[in-house]
């Protein structure tokens, strides 16, 4: 906002000193005009243009793989996940938790606070625990807004400076759908490697914060590791994501965190009990 | 029938991963820092996993068995598929078209980057979302029901 203040401040001198010099066909409105739509290209996001984004990008991922049938598991998932995201930097978001009619292993996180996690990947889970390390991972992705500046950084580059600012705020349909289209195919491409790993390391602290055993998101990226790397469930999580080896090495790093959170609750009997239909 | 009604339930009870160990490892008799050490062992060690609790997984090595970190350890480090395909897609596919015909062949549905590119948005399952949702009351009183208490845990050091 202060950005685009200063710009359009600029500008305004710059007309004024032009002014002395008597250019005559001086457009001071069209300045006005350009001043804004810079304003908007450089501008952040707000949150309720965020969350508008996120709502769009998640009815796309829906059309994809719609909501398991299994009510009393979406409930249980969307209270681990709200009791976690209470414990982020964001916790009055409208976050949604959703448990997505898939056989693949994979979670998502979409910008303003929606989160879905396939049945492919719950039906790999034992405990509580390891839900709340792989749903305080997605939190940390909102939280961060790891997708949110991808998409933001994709439609700058495709579209033009004035487009991409009226996209974010839909004044301009057809600049909204290619946002919106950029934002699905990022599920498909990943985020950068470094979004991931700090998703990790924070994602265990969430967890952490949550009273779980902070060890639950390691113990699932030991389970993706034991399963064979060519299964056809794996595919789209492998190619969107660093091996989960390498990312149990770069979770070495948070030994003492892990370690100093290790005895707290996993959970197991509830998970089992609250998901067994939809498992 | 009878001799062969065990051996159902084998996979459940005794679950064996191969692992390796990726650095010297001390194996504890319980697991904790300052439990006995049974035996050092090390990098590259082949070993079996067997179960884990918190940070240690307990493991057999060779005629030993103990307990050591979970991050030292590594699954699959030969890089070779240990098993097949898990058939979980394949199943699916059964599930929902009633047959395992030409789908199979033709890529699977679900979430992957095909059924992404050519997704539709789904208006109706995003209301549905709503139906769900938890407010900061009712996830407390969860966490409170589980023992679950909420701890300042700072974020480490970019």
């Amino acid at each position: 906002m202060t950005r685009a203040f200063i710009l359009l401040a600029s500008l305004v001198v710059a007309a004024a000193a032009h002014a002395q010099f008597k250019l005559p066909d001086l457009n001071f409105n069209r300045l006005l005009d350009t001043a804004k739509n810079l304003g908007n290209a450089v501008h952040e996001p707000t949150e309720s243009e965020e969350i508008a984004v996120g709502n769009d990008v998640a009815a796309r991922l829906l059309g994809a793989a719609p909501l398991a049938a299994d009510a009393r598991t979406q409930q249980y998932v969307n209270r681990v996940g709200r009791w976690l995201a209470l414990q982020s930097e964001r916790p009055d978001l409208p976050w949604h938790f959703g448990v997505l009619e898939a056989p693949q292993v994979n979670a998502f996180a979409v910008p303003g606070g929606t989160i879905f996690i396939t049945r492919g990947l719950l039906a790999r889970m034992t405990s509580e625990a390891e839900l709340a390390g792989v749903l305080s991972h997605e939190i940390v992705h909102v939280v961060k807004k790891h997708h949110l500046k991808a998409i933001q950084k994709g439609a700058l580059a495709s579209l033009s400076a004035d487009a991409a600012g009226s996209a974010l705020n839909s004044v301009n349909p057809e600049a909204r759908a290619k946002l919106i289209s950029f934002g699905t195919e990022l599920y498909s491409r990943g985020l950068d490697k470094s979004d991931e790993f700090e998703a990790d390391r924070l994602g265990v602290v969430i967890a952490a914060r949550g009273g779980y055993d902070a060890y639950g998101l390691p113990a699932v990226l030991q389970t993706l590791q034991a399963m064979n790397a060519s299964d056809s469930a794996l595919a789209l999580m492998f190619k969107t994501h660093p091996a989960p080896g390498e990312r149990l090495d770069a979770l070495g790093r948070m030994q003492s965190v892990l370690d100093a959170y290790s005895t707290q609750p996993q959970l197991a009997e509830r998970f089992v009990a609250e998901t067994k239909t939809a498992r | 029938m009878k001799a062969l009604l065990p051996l159902l339930f084998l996979p459940l009870i005794a679950w064996a991963e191969p692992a390796t160990v990726i650095r010297t490892t001390d194996l504890k008799a319980e697991p904790a820092s300052d439990a006995a050490t049974v035996v050092q062992l090390a990098e590259n060690s082949r070993v079996e996993a067997l179960e884990r609790k918190g940070g240690w997984t307990r493991i057999k090595a060779g005629a030993a068995q103990g307990w050591v970190k979970m991050l030292a350890l590594r699954y699959n480090a030969s890089g070779e598929p240990k098993r097949g395909d898990t058939g979980v897609v394949q199943a699916f596919n059964v599930a929902r078209t009633g047959s395992s015909g030409t789908q199979v062949t033709t890529g699977v549905r679900g979430l992957d980057e095909e059924q992404l590119a050519k997704a539709q948005p789904n208006s109706a399952e995003l209301a549905k979302l709503d139906r769900f949702a938890v407010d900061r009351a009712g996830a407390s009183d969860f966490a409170a029901e589980g023992k679950l208490s909420a701890t300042t845990v700072p974020y480490p050091k970019p």
